[in-house]
């Protein structure tokens, strides 16, 4: 044991991260890539991708406010340093995408206002969900709805925005990598922490999985939202087939052509995704995953 | 009761590999040719290799697999263990 939680160290975290995947970066992408052109001037892709950005914004800050809150319950050393790398991680996610914000064209002054207007309120609900939990030391509780309920969630949705972006926006697809290596750490302290201490918590199970379906629940609401008020799809089809590198190679997730499908079919790709590994992982772990109400 | 195939493939030397640099930078560099980027379903393991199941990097060795063997992953820090799954194949399962 002792060895296993001296991986989570504040040296182990700077030679793979900072000396790492984000040696040379800006903002987490190389300084010279830019937003494409089309983005930036096509006023309904340039809403769609702040509405996007501003979802990430949300998910991330909710990270960054459970993760530093989590350090002071951490119940040993090892633990509360890793939560303070993974809180500087959040932060750092927070930056880069409040960044991208800006880079779209939203004024530092606007950002706020912005992030309101565009905040999904089923999003705002699964964040206050695993908050009150963080909020009352509440540490394994926290610990399973941070890093596997809504990293688990941050993970699949990066891989899919990355592949949906690699061909069409490199600058986004290269701050997505970043983050998804990120990701990974953080799922593996999740497993790995609680998976050790749930057994000498069994009582704490049912309080768990009340919570992971109900948050669950607020996430298949948010990507309803997202996938079925998506604006003027057949315009926004034409627009990408304008994006540079678009149609050079299909943008291949879980064995389907992300361009191919439809917003419907996307969801469901991306929520039976999610869910599917919420099942694997918390089965790991001894938690039996609860199937939530369908929004 | 264990296949005499098997057995005998068990008690055979392993190979041995020679990892190369893939462009994996999520680990100290000295470990880096240790793992690389999963490329989804249609990514074929070789037989020094193994999938981490908590975050899909590919786990190499310089040295065949065999069941029993322990692995490491080490950009989620995870301790895994290979076993024989239902189809035969190597699969690595998480030691808490």
């Amino acid at each position: 044991m002792a060895d296993f939680l001296s991986m989570y160290s504040i040296q182990h975290w700077l030679a793979s991260c900072p000396q790492g995947y984000l040696a040379g970066t800006e903002f987490g992408h190389a300084p010279h890539e830019r937003e494409p052109g089309l983005v930036l001037e096509d006023p309904l892709l340039r809403e769609q991708a702040i509405g996007t950005t501003v979802q990430l914004v949300v998910g991330e800050r909710c990270a960054l406010a459970a993760s530093s809150g989590l350090v002071n319950a951490a119940p040993d050393e090892a633990s509360k340093c890793f939560l303070a790398t993974q809180t500087l991680d959040e932060a750092r996610h927070v930056e880069v995408f409040s960044q991208r914000l800006q880079d779209l064209g939203v004024k530092r002054s606007e950002l706020e206002d912005t992030i309101r207007q565009f905040a999904n309120p089923n999003l705002v609900r699964f964040a206050e969900v695993l908050l009150e939990k963080v909020d009352r030391k509440d540490f394994v509780a926290g610990v399973v709805g941070q890093n596997i309920v809504l990293e688990g969630m941050a993970f699949s949705v990066f891989e899919m925005m990355h592949a949906g972006m690699q061909d069409v926006n490199p600058k986004f697809a290269h701050t997505l990598s970043g983050t998804i290596a990120d990701e990974r750490r953080h799922v593996g302290f999740g497993e790995n922490r609680i998976g050790s201490l749930i057994a000498q918590h069994p009582e704490k199970k049912p309080e768990i999985e009340r919570m992971q379906k109900e948050m669950s629940y607020w996430m298949l609401a948010t990507f309803a939202d997202s996938f079925r008020n998506s604006p003027a799809r057949e315009e926004m089809r034409k627009l990408r087939a304008n994006l540079s590198g678009y149609g050079s190679a299909p943008a291949k997730w879980q064995g389907a052509d992300l361009t191919a499908l439809e917003p419907a079919e996307m969801e469901r790709l991306l929520a039976d995704t999610v869910l599917k590994e919420f099942k694997v992982r918390l089965g790991r772990i001894g938690i039996e995953y609860q199937t939530p109400a369908q929004p | 009761m264990v296949d005499p195939l098997e057995r005998e493939a068990d008690d055979a030397p392993r190979r041995r590999f020679l990892l190369e640099e893939t462009g994996f930078d999520e680990v100290p560099p000295k470990y880096r040719r240790f793992y690389r980027r999963w490329q989804g379903a249609s990514d074929r393991l070789g037989p020094n290799e193994a999938i981490c199941p908590v975050c899909k990097v590919v786990i190499r060795s310089t040295r065949e697999l065999r069941e029993g063997d322990r692995v490491y992953c080490m950009p989620c820090m995870s301790r895994l263990v290979l076993v024989r799954a239902g189809d035969g194949a190597l699969e690595a399962r998480v030691a808490y």
